[in-house]
């Protein structure tokens, strides 16, 4: 019987926003509830969506009331989000921690009111930092002072990760990589269903989708359109394409501030007829978007993973990508075709594609099954789990984190029993000090007054005092399919 | 001492009527009676002191000597016949003059000069003030906060709060005070209205609490009953099982929650 955990995921980023990292959030904890775990979210209330809710799988949203300064993130107050994060930790019986992006002061802070509480913390990263401009210090420096003491720590991808350690100066064998996932039955291609039913009979692969030399090849774009997602690049793309490649038309969706450049682009080009703005899609209607086009642009500056393009390719759609962050790492070569991130390389490799696909080299209609085999949201939730067992001590320290860690010398003096930090504040401020020559020190005067009032608050709100949650009825795993899961 | 934490007592007088009653009120014994007839008679002292005390201070003249018809005639101001009649029926005592006297007799007399010393340095507005503040303490303050929740099948469900402190907020008033848990502000709501009646969570201050409301046809927001106590969720469980027990039929045996969740 493998041990279960009461686990709360917080970030300042959930739903009603869309977004992959509350996507990612809400996949992950229904899968790990799936598997008997019992999961909350804790996030800060949005216009509309406010108090305590459930979703409908049962899954329990606390939406504390915060003030939001920017683009959904909260104002960073160390210290004035603790009563409440206690009393929730308390009355829901929480073991873990876990939070998500780093941009999140609500996960900064509650990581740091969770190792005073004596609870193991982990720490999911989604993006991408520089190192040079003054928000990027910034926000290492506070990376660096969460980091500091967290259990564990899960990057989406192995640029993240290698971005992550050498932001927060951690030791790399406490970061592991755990990709994202897709919902594959989500992103089915255009293709007749009975087709995939007789599949499994037959072992058919699904026919070729021809494509004939004058037929109109539809490029899909999906993306907020924000600097950081290289809108600029397209802006500059977009016309040279459509001059190279006649019986080529473009789908744009999404919205933000770079929109308005693109239809600048289209009104100067006159390419109405040819570029189709959609203006801002939900995240379920994603899917019938991408099925009308061939190919998928993503001319993304920095992405941690990009959860997009793994949609797109089990749509069925041949991705051009640039060659930036984590998404080298997330398809096989057959489905990409990659490009530096500037506007010729980018304008060459999606003529490259359009050649390839008008020669019918490509088999886009089987990405959707290599897909759904290499990403699934239940092997993520098996992934985490593990971590949260090896943090926790339920597996060996040489069983997670390697033979070779367990006897190593440098191994941090600070770790206690199987690798598992100890939460004595003595070796807590330890941690902390070696942050930085002021750095060191003021963070270590946070932690020293985060406890001062973590004993302030068992004085004013006894533990006795807070009711209790009942617990839903916990599923009961199956250990078959678990192994024949973990073992993809 | 006297007062406890929020604990709930069920009357059921009949199958179809019930009411829930959460108080701070501790159960009333032998010592606590005693000791609130005490804390009464505290307070009605205290108010009477305050009373006397403006009274000196703003409608007599400070020492009755000073006036020229007492020095003249060398007579009380009363009639001098109360004193040479022989009983007096017990009206006579409660007439204006001499209840004035007495006051004045009272005034003359060693507390009620020292009172007067005490409050003589202070300016009028601040005496005011404060014998304002006191008189509302000593009458108008209640000690526990009582909320219960009638339920009547086939007819509604109604809610009634007296709140502890000012009793001209928590309603009911002074006759409130006197008579004891009289006059509480109640809301009643007809079966036919009540869409729900159910527990939910919701931040309040460092907290999150559990809560009963009742859902109300055409109206936005849901009532919440017992918003002054906010018992705890053991108290609020029994209850609203208790109400949907009363207000519809008991649900069959082992279905929802009873300590553990079941599958009906």
């Amino acid at each position: 019987m493998a041990p279960t955990y009461n686990i709360a995921m917080v970030s300042d980023f959930f739903f009603p926003q869309p977004g992959g990292v509350e996507s990612h959030i809400y996949q992950l904890s229904t899968k790990l509830m799936d598997r008997g775990h019992k999961v909350i979210i804790i996030t800060h209330a949005y216009e509309g969506r406010t108090g305590v809710r459930y979703l409908t799988n049962g899954l329990k949203v606390y939406h504390v009331p915060f003030l939001v300064i920017y683009r959904s993130a909260t104002f960073p107050t160390v210290f004035s989000f603790f009563p409440i994060f206690r009393n929730i930790v308390l009355r829901e019986r929480i073991d873990i921690v876990h939070g998500h992006a780093s941009l999140s002061s609500l996960c900064h802070e509650s990581i740091l009111h969770a190792r005073t509480m004596g609870l193991r913390t982990v720490f999911t990263d989604h993006s991408l930092f520089g190192f040079a401009d003054a928000a990027s210090i910034l926000t290492n420096k506070l990376l660096k002072f969460t980091l500091s003491d967290v259990d564990h720590v899960i990057c989406v991808s192995h640029t993240c990760k290698e971005n992550t350690v050498l932001r927060a100066s951690l030791d790399p064998l406490m970061v592991s990589v755990i990709p994202n996932a897709v919902v594959a039955e989500n992103f089915k291609p255009i293709s007749n269903p009975t087709e995939t039913a007789s599949h499994s009979f037959g072992h058919n692969p699904p026919p070729a989708r021809q494509l004939g030399p004058h037929d109109t090849i539809t490029i899909v774009v999906i993306s907020r359109l924000f600097y950081n997602k290289g809108t600029d690049l397209l802006t500059a793309a977009i016309p040279r394409i459509l001059e190279n490649h006649p019986n080529t038309r473009f789908i744009i969706a999404g919205s933000g501030p770079k929109a308005i450049d693109l239809e600048q682009m289209i009104e100067q080009n006159v390419l109405q007829d040819r570029v189709e703005m959609l203006g801002p899609v939900r995240h379920e209607e994603v899917r019938d978007v991408m099925v009308r086009g061939h190919i998928y642009l993503h001319p993304s500056l920095t992405e941690a993973f990009g959860t997009v393009i793994v949609e797109a390719a089990s749509c069925g759609l041949y991705v051009v990508c640039t060659q930036v962050g984590g998404i080298p790492e997330v398809l096989p070569s057959h489905m990409t075709v990659f490009a530096k991130p500037e506007e010729d390389d980018l304008v060459a490799a999606t003529g490259k594609a359009i050649a390839a696909l008008r020669a019918n080299k490509v088999r886009t209609e089987l990405f959707h099954e290599q897909v759904k085999t290499m990403y699934s949201w239940t092997n993520v939730a098996i992934r985490t789990e593990r971590v949260y067992n090896g943090i926790s001590g339920a597996i060996s320290e040489a069983d997670f984190y390697g033979y070779d860690a367990a006897n190593a010398a440098s191994w941090s003096a600070t770790r206690g029993r199987s690798g598992v930090q100890s939460f004595a504040l003595i070796d807590r401020l330890k941690r902390y000090y070696g942050c930085g020559i002021w750095a060191g020190k003021l963070f270590c005067l946070c932690v020293i007054v985060d406890y001062l009032i973590f004993l302030i608050l068992e004085l004013l709100f006894p533990r006795e005092k807070i009711d209790m949650c009942p617990d839903w009825p916990r599923k009961v795993v199956d250990e078959s399919n678990d192994r024949k899961d973990g073992m993809r | 001492m006297l007062t406890t934490a929020p604990h709930l007592y069920i009357r059921r007088p009949s199958p179809t009527t019930a009411e829930f009653t959460v108080t701070t009120c501790p159960p009333l014994t032998l010592p606590l009676r005693l000791a609130l007839l005490a804390l009464s008679a505290l307070r009605l002292s205290l108010a009477a002191t305050v009373l006397f005390a403006l009274y000196t201070r703003f409608i007599t003249p400070p020492t009755p000597t000073t006036s020229p018809t007492s020095t003249k005639h060398h007579h009380p101001p009363f009639p001098p016949q109360t004193y040479t009649s022989s009983p007096l029926s017990p009206t006579a005592y409660l007439t204006p003059t001499h209840l004035t006297s007495l006051l004045h007799a009272l005034a003359a007399s060693a507390p009620g000069q020292h009172l007067a010393r005490l409050t003589a340095p202070l300016p009028p507005w601040l005496l005011s003030a404060l014998s304002g503040a006191l008189l509302y303490f000593a009458l108008l303050w209640r000690l526990h906060t009582t909320e219960s929740l009638l339920v009547l099948r086939g007819l509604g469900i109604q809610t009634a709060t007296t709140a502890a402190g000012g009793a001209l907020w928590g309603g009911g008033g002074l006759w409130g005070w006197v008579v004891g848990f009289g006059g509480p502000a109640t809301r009643f709501i007809p079966t036919e209205k009540i869409r729900d009646v159910l527990i939910n969570e919701a931040f309040k201050g460092f907290e999150v609490r559990y809560y009963l409301a009742v859902v109300v046809e055409g109206e936005e927001d849901v009532v919440v009953v017992f918003p002054r106590l906010l018992p705890g969720r053991r108290i609020v469980e029994t209850v609203w099982r208790g109400v949907r027990g009363c207000l519809y039929e008991a649900p069959p045996e082992g279905y929802g929650y009873d300590g553990q969740w079941k599958r009906g």
